[in-house]
């Protein structure tokens, strides 16, 4: 009798983890952040004009919660991309699965880490 | 001759943009519609990284007509997102019992866009009510 062998473990619980949590942070807040920074802010709608100013920011991204902020938001919606293309991708049999992966988690992965970098180099 | 000869189904390689399956194609792809508005947030992040010169070049960029153009069309990609993401919960999630009788799809999807309304609503009311703070 054969020793019992233990199922080779996979990564997909962790990728549909952080895409669930992107999609979550999306839906929820997603609308918002769009009219916000996409429309508020550049026109001055609704909000003072030095809203959005570079001192503003950089206090904002400089504050521990504003770090937190900012990478949730930026790096859980490029997973939560990099799930849904990837899949995309493989159901159109757009080409071999380690370079879709590449395409879609790897840059995801590399994003997210540049986005760290910057949030680290901002300084606090 | 025991070869397994399985019977392949033909598909034409365009099936992801014909009709029934355009609907998945879109949905899933107003995921990619998410992840390219964190681009433009990377991008004033880096904007800013490098200073206030290259920061005021990033809010001059974002008011043109062209950017308030790609704006309204991440938006509409975000909107079907939330639409779609409270449409396929219920069906990925175990079923919800409450006081013995299963909450129903239909409820569970209505619930989660009024949430989804209600944060969005709530985060701008909030940003408005610190940005008009002296």
């Amino acid at each position: 009798m054969s020793a019992p062998v233990a199922p080779k473990r996979s990564n997909s619980p962790v990728l549909w983890l952080l895409f669930g949590a992107g999609g979550m942070l999306a839906a929820l807040f997603g609308p918002a952040l769009i009219i916000f920074t996409g429309f508020m802010l550049p026109h001055g709608w609704g909000v003072p004009a030095g809203f959005g100013d570079y001192a503003h920011v950089l206090g904002f991204v400089r504050s521990p919660v504003g770090k937190l902020v900012a990478l949730a938001v930026i790096a859980l919606f490029f997973w939560h991309g990099a799930e849904r293309l990837f899949f995309t991708l493989m159901d159109m049999r757009a080409g071999d699965a380690l370079l879709l992966r590449l395409a879609t988690y790897g840059i995801a992965a590399v994003l997210s880490l540049v986005t760290l970098q910057l949030l680290l180099a901002v300084g606090f | 001759m025991s070869e397994r000869r399985p019977y392949r189904r033909a598909q034409a390689p365009d099936w992801w943009a014909r009709k029934p399956y355009l609907a998945y194609t879109i949905r899933e792809l107003s995921g990619v519609g998410v992840a390219l508005y964190g681009l433009v947030l990377l991008v004033g992040l880096i904007a800013l990284r490098h200073g206030p010169e290259s920061f005021a070049a990033y809010r001059a960029m974002l008011a043109t007509p062209l950017s308030l153009l790609l704006h309204l069309v991440l938006l509409a990609a975000m909107l079907w997102h939330v639409v779609t993401w409270f449409q396929t919960m219920p069906k990925t999630m175990p079923k919800l019992i409450v006081g013995g009788v299963q909450v129903p799809q239909q409820r569970m999807m209505r619930i989660g866009w009024a949430v989804a309304a209600a944060c969005s609503v709530l985060l701008l009311v909030c940003l408005v009510h610190v940005g008009g703070r002296p």
